[in-house]
């Protein structure tokens, strides 16, 4: 089921880890959001600077917290 | 889903975290939130910062003071005084906005903290990270993790805030930490650790 949903929200793009090191560089903070969906846990252990986590499980009933017009770097 | 729902631009990080080489902060998302209110002004938050920033100076040269270390040394002064330099931004932030102008000595006066960046309480990030502090290249990974926690608190506090103003002036600091956290990975790569 986990699968599922996750394939339900991938994007169209992916960014490679030095891809996604100059995107954060080259973006001032506030004009984009980087978006964590994993659990509180997962987070909690580790996660990139800065990241907003909105579990997948709670992304649906959550899209309101996030400004749609903002490039999201998801992971 | 999100491209689905309006989302314009849409980047997924391959591999997600275990992929990602870049740096990582700990702890929930509660951690060290009770710092601030949430209905602060941007002055109240930029003082915050500066307290912050001026701690991890004095930490800095606490260090200096206790090493004669060569490399060591020379290393605690560039952090210090790169420490200074942010500082410095805040207090210029504080003033583009502030309508009576302070200097840097009635500002500090007003600022004074215990807490380091990232919200480390001093005493405690002393006694619990002593180890690492005779040593170049541990000292240097230590002060990159208090950069990555400060930049994570510094958006967590933005996420926190009520006013749009204070939460830009998040924004401006948090562009500072990025720029400090990655002109410190320059200089490790420089030392070859």
């Amino acid at each position: 089921m986990f699968d599922n949903l996750k394939k339900f929200f991938t994007p169209a793009e992916s960014l490679d880890s030095d891809q996604t090191k100059a995107f954060l560089g080259e973006h001032e903070e506030g004009t984009f959001t980087l978006l964590d969906v994993r659990q509180p846990g997962e987070y909690e252990q580790e996660h990139i600077p800065g990241a907003k986590l909105i579990p997948i499980t709670h992304l649906p009933e959550s899209l309101d917290e996030l400004d749609p017009e903002k490039p999201v770097v998801v992971y | 889903m999100l491209t689905a729902r309006g989302f314009k631009h849409v980047y997924n990080v391959k591999g997600g975290i275990q992929a990602w080489q870049g740096a990582v902060a700990e702890g929930p998302v509660e951690l060290n939130l009770d710092m601030v209110r949430g209905d602060e002004t941007p002055q109240e938050i930029i003082k915050i910062g500066y307290g912050m920033e001026q701690t991890l100076a004095d930490f800095y040269r606490t260090v200096i003071a206790g090493t004669s270390d060569e490399q060591l040394n020379t290393l605690l002064g560039r952090l210090a005084s790169i420490e200074d330099k942010h500082k410095k931004y805040l207090l210029e932030l504080y003033n583009s906005i502030e309508a009576f102008p302070v200097d840097q000595e009635a500002f500090e006066s007003d600022t004074t903290t215990t807490v380091l960046e990232g919200g480390f309480n001093l005493h405690d990030f002393m006694k619990k990270n002593e180890k690492y502090l005779h040593s170049a290249p541990s000292l240097l990974e230590l002060s990159m993790m208090l950069e990555a926690q400060a930049l994570d608190l510094y958006l967590r506090f933005a996420d926190k805030m009520e006013n749009e103003e204070t939460k830009g002036a998040l924004y401006k600091i948090g562009n500072e930490e990025k720029a400090h956290l990655e002109a410190l990975g320059r200089l490790r790569e420089s030392m070859g650790s």
